[in-house]
């Protein structure tokens, strides 16, 4: 059964929001700020929501017998702990920050790390598995970029570096320009078809 | 250091290890670090909804005395209370309001967004290559610039015929347009493949630097311990 409540709901906020964008009146403008500051409220509730049903999928995990409880038990663990200390002190605190500083950063930065090699590991593949044309433009783009990033023990080769920055601003670009035009018109779309009642991600089927 | 950040590094020193431990193959250890990882981050982006959002925007503004404000702000309040049914199956349904609100300020903020943000600066951006001033001599820089202008829309034209994602008829021979398209898609993906290779390269370097960060930071935490201990 289709709620037509929710449609009319999605469709005429989105429409004043949207409104409010291209038309310069002081009503519309000053209505659409206050519709996007309620949203921005309903997104951060949307993600403790999303933290309240982690917490509550892995203390499910933890407490029945499966294989793989203790992961479940580190998670738990991590975010009781950092909710507690950053909760009660606040994000800012030292406490806070030696969280931050000595759990959070030497994971993510390790994490980055081990990317490099799973990226040079999967380039080599690439060129292994689908050694065509496009995967060829592709590894060469990077190894030239690559060699030109740091000095290369003193050796010059020459027209590499001017090749770096012609690709950088020519070819690089149109590429990323169209890729960034696809996107947007695709968001448009989307968006649309959400304003015209085509798409109702909102449990109005 | 005091006694915290010792703790701090040996624990930044054993986390490092653990993730690295990947790099012979996936393993308990690993995803235990991983799981712990999840968890802290999951805990400090809630801290910092609340501190930064949910207190000031939501919960201040009732305590102000100013009744429309207090007004205004119930509002929020109400489908942010309706929201939290979504945590229950049973009661997942009214959620849907404020989902439907959610949902259609943020299609036209994207909308907005992508128009503003994107379309028209990119578009401007095209046109501008070809901006060339009445009174300016044509020489071999201008030419030089409208050759690199022209390449620049035709891989961007390119690139956007690949994404052409219409649907073709059920007709067994391809139209003149059905064939231009596709030759000019091909192009587009020598463009692409170029532009991931830049972009490629670009994150490669700065996992490069990360990886190199945290290998001088362990041999550091060493050569300090073993300094401790020799004296």
């Amino acid at each position: 059964m289709r709620n037509p409540v929710y449609t009319a709901i999605a469709i005429g906020v989105g429409i004043v929001v949207l409104l409010g964008y291209f038309l310069q009146f002081d009503l519309l403008i000053n209505l659409r700020i206050i519709l996007l500051e309620w949203a921005t409220i309903l997104v951060a509730t949307t993600l403790l929501i999303g933290v309240v049903n982690l917490f509550i999928v892995h203390w499910r995990k933890s407490t029945t017998d499966q294989p793989n409880r203790v992961n479940s038990i580190a998670l738990l663990a991590g975010l009781t702990i950092t909710l507690g200390v950053a909760g009660w002190f606040g994000p800012t605190d030292p406490y806070s920050l030696w969280i931050f500083n000595y759990i959070l950063i030497p994971i993510e930065a390790s994490l980055m790390g081990i990317l490099s090699v799973v990226l040079i590991y999967a380039g080599v593949r690439l060129l292994r598995r689908k050694p065509n044309l496009l995967s060829i433009v592709f590894i060469a783009t990077a190894v030239v970029i690559l060699l030109m990033t740091g000095p290369l023990f003193g050796i010059d080769i020459p027209g590499l570096a001017e090749l770096r920055i012609w690709i950088g601003k020519v070819p690089a670009v149109a590429g990323a320009r169209g890729i960034l035009l696809g996107v947007s018109l695709g968001i448009i779309a989307a968006g649309l078809r959400i304003l015209m009642g085509a798409d109702r991600p909102y449990g109005g089927n | 250091m005091n006694l915290a950040d010792w703790i701090g590094a040996f624990l930044g020193f054993v986390l490092t290890l653990l993730v690295f431990s990947y790099l012979i193959g996936d393993n308990p250890l690993f995803r235990i670090t991983l799981h712990m990882f999840i968890g802290v981050s999951a805990g400090f982006v809630a801290v910092v909804a609340i501190y930064n959002i949910i207190l000031p925007r939501l919960f201040v503004p009732i305590f102000i005395n100013n009744s429309s404000q207090q007004i205004l702000s119930l509002f929020p309040l109400i489908l942010a209370g309706l929201l939290f049914s979504k945590i229950s199956p049973r009661f997942a349904f009214i959620g849907n309001l404020p989902m439907s609100y959610l949902v259609g300020v943020s299609a036209a903020a994207a909308i907005g967004g992508a128009v503003t943000g994107t379309l028209i600066p990119q578009v401007l951006a095209s046109m501008n290559l070809f901006a060339v001033q009445s009174n300016q001599a044509f020489d071999a820089s201008v030419g030089l610039r409208l050759v690199n202008g022209i390449i620049i829309l035709i891989g961007t034209v390119a690139t956007l015929a690949y994404f052409q994602f219409g649907k073709y008829s059920q007709a067994s021979e391809k139209t003149q347009f059905q064939t231009w398209i596709d030759g000019l898609g091909q192009i587009g993906q020598v463009f692409i493949a170029l532009t991931f290779g830049f972009l490629f390269a670009g994150i490669l370097s700065a996992a490069l630097t990360a990886l190199i960060g945290r290998v001088l930071f362990l041999v550091d935490f060493i050569r300090d311990i073993l300094g401790l201990l020799i004296g």
